[in-house]
């Protein structure tokens, strides 16, 4: 796996870039060449064939170069030849693999952060002197061998290639079987951990900056059937030039169409969408989407914006923003499995205006009426209501005054994760693997009698049921 | 964004990886290696039937194998046996599909599949299955049994995940080649059956040609063999020029996957009258290069 470096000097850059391109050309070449040989070999073992019935093919094939010339001849014959063909024929990236290397070509310098999935620290490649990020997958506890949650975060992130993702080196191990590290790029902030050092929320020309590239890398994700599954803040990180990454990829998984059955135990809880908090196992792309919308909220006001404090009171929470559902706004909602315990409030007077009904602009004082409206597509109840990545990217928000600032003119910050350890964050985590999706009731959602400690959080509604 | 290409195509190996294997390294004869690594591809392929899983994981599966053994930094046939890799590359291929199939349903399978008894296999048994059913006892795995069989199946599944890299990706040419039939407007059934059965035949090809050519190519080179052999024909012109396949490359493949019938009944009638089957674990492979040893200097 070759590594890619970012750097500031445009000059830098595009000699790297030209370096690139002639080792992309160079292993074309040989790529070529031993496709010739192959085909030389396979002309042998056609004439020693013992089988009557096999012969060369019936076109004589052009085998000018003979393998065995000077190599300098012949990779210059090649690249001509190579570029000949490139005019008509698409070539396809070649790839390699290899073993893994060990991780003590890395000097580890300091502690980031605990996530769900394994530790973090800053390393430096000590062989390039490279700072990157070493993150330790947590093995421990599986029954079934390599943990697949461990596999699909290296299978993702491996595929995923763009620059709104995080960029994964290469895989590292230690000595131990179970000892396995991500080497991927250093990023001197998550997003979470700069909203909370920061006095004042983001400018509007800002947020629109940060939600394009988070938006940007979704749809990449999503146009490669890749589901995040647990978006949030800390899970999006930020370097000195206004770029942001997303990562963590622990929950992330292929889907397909139709969509398979998948555990509604994904998202961290603040991020989670309705559906999956009312038990559905077929879900799609739009529960990334709900991920965002809280994402949004949580730029304007430096506060998450719906922090429930278990499933119960999320789904208060969630109903208390957007109003409870009806059969219009979301219909079918009746049928998800923990819907059965809801008991809403009879007269759920249907929304006036539009599907999906608008946010109380109230929530969202300082949001243009273009803010809003994406916002409320965003934060739709029904899945199907929400706009797609694709969708959201060519929203009206985005192309009204303010304008996104251009990423060279974002604010820096001095870095957490650049130094000393930084601190632990007051999100819940991502749903742990394999744990039993628990039969939640709902009955106390409104403030009802069982629930537990959730009724007080009844959400602001006057209740008419019990 | 230039749209991404990496679903379309696969790593290949490089010609050091394709020149040297650990195994030579080892001195397993070349010949041996070659029918070992085709038996275990059978082997992959048959369990993989067994385990109902679908043809596309059961086909990555056998790509991973295979990538597996090549290259000095490869497994080496006298440290990993053949059955354990065959087995763990089977597991986890099938662990990140949509298909998962536990450990113990796996090694089951291979039990089934490698006692010398009950195998239908033709390199296990000879003569294949059995006419007369054998004893259970022959052919079922005793839970002591199945306790070490699981630790080594995922032991060597991270030893497979190490030596590649942790790259699984593997792109198929199963479907790119019915696309191409469609485009081609060729609507024949038999024509599509021949195609999947020769791409399929092919990934026991000694040329390992899953690991030398992209997917397109493959297809491409699948339905030309198909076409021919079903007498449908393809619109004029170098049509397969058009799936980014060159006629050098094209030809290449089509002798590859023609001879895959040869080489498969040269090696049934090669190892049919020897006293000993194609070795499945290491100390097999390790007696079969001692009897070579002392035939030679016998001679």
């Amino acid at each position: 796996m070759s590594s890619r470096w970012a750097t500031d000097d445009p000059e830098t850059e595009a000699i790297i870039a030209q370096q690139k391109r002639d080792k992309e050309q160079k292993r074309r070449a040989k790529a070529e060449k031993q496709r010739l040989e192959d085909a030389n070999k396979a002309q042998g073992r056609d004439a020693t064939s013992t089988n009557g019935e096999l012969g060369p093919p019936k076109k004589r094939r052009r085998l000018s170069n003979d393998p065995d010339a000077r190599p300098n001849d012949v990779e210059g014959v090649k690249i001509e030849q190579e570029q000949k063909i490139q005019s008509t024929l698409l070539r396809f990236p070649v790839g390699e693999w290899g073993p893994c290397r060990h991780v003590d070509n890395f000097e580890r310098l300091n502690h980031i952060e605990e996530g769900s999935y394994g530790w973090v620290s800053r390393a430096k490649d000590i062989s390039t002197g490279e700072i990157v990020a070493l993150k330790k997958l947590k093995l421990e506890n599986s029954p079934d061998g390599f943990p697949v949650t461990g596999l699909r975060e290296i299978q993702t992130l491996l595929e995923a290639r763009h620059q709104n993702v995080v960029y994964l080196r290469e895989v590292v191990m230690g000595n131990k079987m179970d000892d396995v590290y991500l080497v991927m790029d250093f990023h001197e902030h998550d997003l979470k951990a700069l909203l909370d050092e920061m006095r004042e929320p983001f400018l509007p020309s800002e947020i629109k900056t940060v939600l394009l590239q988070v938006v940007g890398g979704l749809d990449f994700l999503h146009s490669q059937w890749i589901m995040h599954r647990d978006l949030k803040t800390s899970n999006l990180l930020m370097n000195n030039r206004g770029e942001l990454k997303i990562a963590d990829f622990g929950m992330a998984r292929y889907f397909g169409d139709p969509p398979p059955k998948l555990t509604q135990l994904v998202v961290t809880l603040w991020y989670r969408a309705p559906e999956l908090l009312l038990g559905a196992d077929k879900y799609g792309t739009e529960i990334d989407m709900w991920s965002i919308g809280c994402i949004f909220g949580e730029l304007l006001t430096k506060e998450p914006l719906l922090q429930g404090k278990n499933e119960v009171d999320q789904v208060s929470k969630i109903f208390a923003l957007t109003g409870p559902p009806n059969s219009e706004t979301w219909p079918g909602f009746r049928s998800l499995p923990n819907a059965k315990s809801l008991r809403l409030p009879s007269t759920s007077a249907p929304s006036s205006a539009g599907n999906p009904p608008l946010l109380p602009r109230t929530q969202f004082p300082y949001l243009s009426n273009a803010g809003l409206s994406l916002m409320s597509g965003l934060l739709a109840l029904n899945p199907a209501s929400r706009p797609t990545a694709k969708q959201c990217l060519d929203h009206q928000y985005f192309k009204e005054d303010p304008r996104p600032k251009p990423r060279e003119m974002f604010p820096t910050f001095p870095s957490k994760a650049g130094m000393e350890k930084r601190r632990r964050h007051h999100t819940p985590e991502a749903p742990k693997r394999g744990q039993e999706a628990p039969e939640l009731d709902f009955a106390g959602v409104f403030g009802g009698a069982p629930g537990g400690d959730t009724g007080e959080a009844g959400a602001g509604f006057t209740l008419r049921l019990g | 964004m230039a749209p991404s290409l990496k679903h379309l195509s696969n790593a290949l190996a490089t010609t050091d990886q394709l020149s040297n294997s650990s195994s030579s390294i080892d001195n397993v004869p070349s010949d041996l290696e070659t029918s070992i690594r085709c038996a275990g591809a059978q082997l992959t392929q048959t369990a993989g039937v067994l385990l109902h899983l679908s043809q596309d994981i059961i086909a990555q599966a056998v790509v991973i194998f295979t990538r597996f053994w090549l290259g000095v930094d490869g497994g080496s046939l006298r440290i990993y046996s053949v059955k354990d890799v065959s087995a763990a590359a089977l597991y986890l291929t099938a662990k990140l599909s949509f298909q998962p199939t536990s450990p113990r349903s796996v090694l089951n399978v291979y039990t089934f599949l490698l006692s010398q008894d009950a195998s239908p296999l033709w390199f296990v048994r000879q003569g294949g299955a059995p006419e007369t059913p054998p004893s259970p006892e022959t052919y079922i795995l005793s839970e002591g049994g199945y306790q070490s069989a699981r630790l080594v199946l995922l032991r060597t599944e991270t030893i497979i995940l190490r030596t590649l890299g942790f790259d699984t990706h593997v792109a198929l040419p199963h479907t790119i080649a019915l696309t191409y039939l469609q485009t081609l407007g060729v609507a024949k059934p038999a024509v599509a059956q021949r195609v999947i059965q020769h791409l399929n035949a092919a990934l026991l090809s000694p040329q390992l040609l899953y690991v030398t050519h992209q997917p397109n190519a493959l297809a491409v080179a699948a339905i030309y063999l198909a076409s021919r052999e079903e007498e449908v024909k393809l619109v004029d012109g170098e049509w397969w020029e058009v799936f980014d396949v060159d006629r050098e490359e094209l030809g290449f493949l089509v002798v590859g996957m023609n001879s895959a019938e040869g080489f498969m009944r040269a090696e049934v009638s090669r190892w049919k009258n020897k006293a000993f089957p194609i070795p499945m674990v290491v100390d097999e492979v390790d007696a079969e290069i001692e009897r070579r040893r002392m035939m030679q200097e016998g001679e």
